[in-house]
This record gives structure tokens, C-alpha cells and sequence, in this order.
């Protein structure tokens, strides 16, 4: 498991978002790179039940890099905690479902192509919540490294080298606390989660 | 001197080189089939005066050799076609095959003499000796016969005496085959290596990445740590001093502690992570400055 930056790329107006994927995809075959599959990564979010006192909400996420895991991180307070379990999680919830109920109507995912490209695996995601397209998510790991602080520079690079020098590279919200620690799947989890409810509250500005 | 070499001579030279080089392969099959039937009772005394009438044999043959070429005359520069140049111009339809043949072998030739010359400046520095036969007196050769027979108390005093000198590459010693050290280094966050031992010296290298599991064999599936494997054993051949093994294994560890920054320190020569085509980050140390260059980058 190497270290794995998420970044949004702006879908320029006048353009579809399948056109954006296409012209990214071709960049990066002709950097070299192989098609290995699709990706997904999902969110399902949940609320406590009001009986149980303060609202809670906990957030399912499933990724297809670790296709027999489940992650959940529950929103409270200033802390998040998550848990990683296996498949099994999914009807956990179910059976929950008294005290936890699903806002189906926010389930949103990132889906597309895959690529790997000397060291990298870079992710092409579309974002659909409900069917409609909100954007675009372009994940770049890292495999050799496992620390933050020490490949960003590299890594930096790279997206530069990819998205246009113009783009503006920040560190993801959730990494700049623990750029020197070691980097596992949930932290990746995190940053999804992140932009995704960045995603969510956007549609929610455009209704109102 | 005249330019025309001297075909017998040539001739002579190439068959006492031959019969070398079948005189030794004489000696190696004699050795790998070992004692045979035919040697009788006392196989061992015989066997041994077989073989030692062959290696004189050898001796014989190369003196043989010796003789000849150096009778033959130095080629100064690249040969002249001479008259040949005219075959270009034969009209005649059989023969005009004959003149791309010739070019050809020129070109060969002269690669030949490019390339001798090329060996022969770098073997004068004689900064290839590897072996113990022509280092120096008898008096010191028989200390540097035990470098691959150390007791395995030294190794391990070398070893720890270099753990405890850095603080971030953990070093610990096992011995899985009979007396000889196997290192397992971890450096940082950033790799893993594992070197094998025998006696001081040093016999291999394989550098994986921090999350992968160590053996000997197996290489990395990340195409940058088996960039820094190949750049490892090159490091290991550079290093290596039979008459000096602990300064070679210390030398060897201060260039492996120098990749401590693998991913974070930029080309020194083009000031970029990654380098364009290869997509990898300097994965060279130089030896004496340890300062970190791409493959591409570091002549």
C-alpha cells in the first residue's frame, strides 16, 4: 500500500464529463500507462435514530482496491472514528437498521477506468449521486512509498506533470496532519469521504 | 614496420591459442568427473599426478602462446583496405557480392581493435583485481585468506559496530545457513534490504520496499526498488576489498543510508523527481558524494 493523493479535477463548461475522462485517459496511455479494470468506491451514509439523543451519522464506504473490507467512520463531534471489518459489516447495518436509517438518496460513488503506470496506479472516477454526474476525482498512489511527507514532492510532480503546471497542488485536509506516519487504506477512505461530502453539499447549495 | 601481417604467423598463434584453451578444458573435465575406476587402489595420488600433468600442459600451451603473439607485430591504427577498395568496382556479377562481405568484416575489425584498445587501457589500471594471486607478498596473502572464513563473533562485532552508528537503519544478523550472516537492514520508512555474508564479504543484495516481505531471492515488484537492487550489487562489486572487508561493508552501508531521502530528495543533475521517461525517482547514490542522481542523469 502505497501513499495515494485525491484530487479534484474541474470539468471545464460546454464539456461532458465522459469527455474529460477520455482526454485524461488519453494523456496517460501516452505516458505509457495500462488499462488493468475499473475501479469503484461508494458511500452510503446513516442517522442515528433521534431516540438515541444527539444525531450521529456514520458513513459506509466500500473500495474495490480492498474488495473484502468495509469501512465505516462515525461522525462525532470533532473526531471521527472508523472501523474496519470485513464483508459481513453490510448486513450488520441492515440489522441495525432500527436505531440507523439510510439516507438513500445521498449514496454516492466514483467509478472508471484504472491505469498502471511504472509505480503509479492512477484512478479516473467519475462522481454520480442518484444517477446525476457532480464531478471528477482523479486518484494518483504511489506504491513504494509509505510515508507522506517524504514522496510529495514527488508526487506533486507528477499530478503537475498530468493535470497542467496551472493546477494548484495542496496536500488533501485529512494527510496534513499525519504526513509523517505510515499509510494505510482507511486514510484514502478519508479523503474520499472528504470531497464527497464536499460533493453533497454543493448539490445542496444548488437546490436552495 | 610492415603493414602486411604475416598470415603463417597469425595462423601459428591462433592454433597454439586453441590448443589453451583445449588444454584447459582438459583440466575442468578431468576435475568434474573426479576419481575414476581406472585410477586403481591409491585413486587420490594418482589422480592427482593426472592433474597435475595436465596443468603443466596448461603452462606449456601458454608459454606456447606467449611466444607466438608476441612475435606478432602491433597493430597501430585501423587496417587499410588497400586494393580491395577496387572490388566495388567489379562488374563482374558473381564476385560483386564480395565487396559488402568485405566491408563488413572491416567494420568488425575494427570494432575488434576499438574495443581492445578500450579493455586494454582500463585493464592496465588493473582496477579489476579481484583475486588474491597477484596482491602483494606471501606474508600478507595468508591474512587475507581467512576474510571468507571469519569467525562468525568478528562478523557480528562489524555488524553491530556500524548498527549502532546510525540511528534510523536497524540492522539485525541471522545465520539460516550454517555460519554465514545473513543482514536484514531496514532503513527508515523507506526500504528493506537483505545482504548475504560470507565471511566479510559480501555475496548479495536484494532491496525491497518498506511494506514487503524479505528473502533473498524474490525480487521487488516496484520497479524502483529493483532499480536500487541493480544499483546495490553494483555498489557491492565497487566496494570490494579483499585485503580490507570491514572498510568495503562499512562503505557499502554509508552509500545504503544515503537512500534514506529515496523519495524525497530531487535529481542533483536535472532537479526533478521524476525522471521523464523512466518515471522513476534518483535511484542512484554516486559513491564518493552519496548525492542522489537518475540513471539516465548521472554520467
Amino acid at each position: 500500500m502505497g501513499v495515494t493523493v485525491l484530487q479534484q479535477f474541474p470539468v471545464p463548461e460546454n464539456k461532458t464529463g465522459t469527455y474529460v475522462i477520455e482526454m485524461l485517459s488519453k494523456r496517460i496511455l501516452a505516458l505509457g500507462a495500462t488499462q488493468q479494470g475499473q475501479f469503484l468506491v461508494d458511500c452510503e451514509s446513516y442517522l442515528s435514530h433521534p431516540q438515541m439523543g444527539t444525531t450521529k451519522t456514520v458513513h459506509i464506504l466500500h473500495n474495490s482496491e480492498q474488495p473484502a473490507s468495509v469501512f465505516s467512520i462515525l461522525e462525532s463531534g470533532n473526531k471521527n472514528i472508523h472501523v474496519i471489518a470485513d464483508g459481513l459489516f453490510d448486513l450488520f447495518m441492515i440489522k441495525l437498521s432500527q436505531h440507523y436509517t439510510s439516507k438513500k438518496q445521498t449514496k454516492i460513488e466514483s467509478k472508471g477506468p484504472r491505469f498502471e503506470l511504472g509505480d503509479f496506479c492512477i484512478k479516473l472516477g467519475s462522481v454520480t449521486m442518484n444517477q446525476s454526474f457532480k464531478g471528477i476525482l482523479i486518484e494518483v498512489e504511489y506504491r513504494p512509498c509509505v510515508t507522506a511527507n517524504a514522496v510529495w514532492g514527488l508526487l506533486r510532480e507528477f499530478l503537475q506533470g498530468l493535470l497542467g503546471s496551472s493546477t494548484v497542488i495542496q496536500p488533501p485536509q485529512h494527510l496534513k496532519n499525519r504526513m509523517s506516519e505510515i499509510y494505510t487504506p482507511i486514510d484514502t477512505v478519508h479523503q474520499y469521504l472528504e470531497l464527497f461530502s464536499a460533493y453533497r453539499k454543493t448539490t445542496a447549495l444548488r437546490v436552495q | 614496420m610492415n603493414p602486411s601481417i604475416n598470415v603463417e604467423q597469425l595462423n601459428s598463434a591462433l592454433t597454439s591459442l586453441r590448443t589453451l584453451r583445449s588444454s584447459v578444458s582438459q583440466v575442468f573435465e578431468a576435475l568434474s568427473n573426479g576419481l575414476r575406476a581406472d585410477h586403481g587402489e591409491d585413486g587420490k595420488e594418482k589422480f592427482l599426478l593426472e592433474l597435475q600433468e595436465l596443468l603443466n600442459n596448461v603452462n606449456i600451451n601458454l608459454r606456447d602462446l606467449e611466444q607466438t603473439t608476441n612475435g606478432l607485430p602491433i597493430p597501430t591504427g585501423s587496417f587499410n583496405l588497400g586494393n580491395t577498395t577496387y572490388l566495388s568496382q567489379e562488374t563482374t556479377q558473381d564476385r560483386q557480392a564480395l565487396y559488402t562481405q568485405l566491408v563488413n568484416s572491416y567494420k568488425w575489425t575494427d570494432k575488434v581493435h576499438e574495443y581492445s584498445s578500450f579493455a586494454h587501457s582500463i585493464l592496465s589500471q588493473n582496477s579489476l583485481r579481484r583475486s588474491y594471486a597477484n596482491s602483494g607478498s606471501t606474508k600478507r596473502r595468508g591474512k587475507l585468506q581467512s576474510n571468507h572464513n571469519v569467525p562468525p563473533g568478528q562478523v557480528d562485532n562489524v555488524i553491530n559496530t556500524i548498527d549502532r552508528s546510525y540511528t534510523d537503519m536497524k540492522i539485525t544478523i541471522s545465520r539460516p545457513y550454517a555460519s554465514n550472516a545473513v543482514v536484514q537492514i531496514s532503513l527508515g520508512h523507506v526500504l528493506k534490504a537483505v545482504v548475504a555474508f560470507k565471511g566479510l564479504l559480501m555475496e548479495w543484495v536484494m532491496v525491497k520496499g518498506y511494506g514487503e516481505t524479505l528473502d533473498l531471492w524474490n525480487e521487488s515488484r516496484h520497479n524502483v526498488f529493483r532499480k536500487v537492487t541493480e544499483n546495490a550489487h553494483a555498489a557491492m562489486l565497487h566496494f570490494y576489498s579483499p585485503t580490507l572487508p570491514e572498510l568495503a561493508v562499512r562503505s557499502f552501508m554509508t552509500w545504503l543510508h544515503s537512500y534514506v531521502n529515496l523519495f524525497s530528495e530531487a535529481c542533483k543533475r536535472c532537479g526533478c523527481h521524476l525522471h521523464h521517461t523512466s518515471l522513476l525517482p534518483p535511484a542512484w547514490r554516486d559513491f564518493r558524494t552519496l548525492e542522489p542522481f537518475h540513471d539516465e542523469c548521472k554520467q
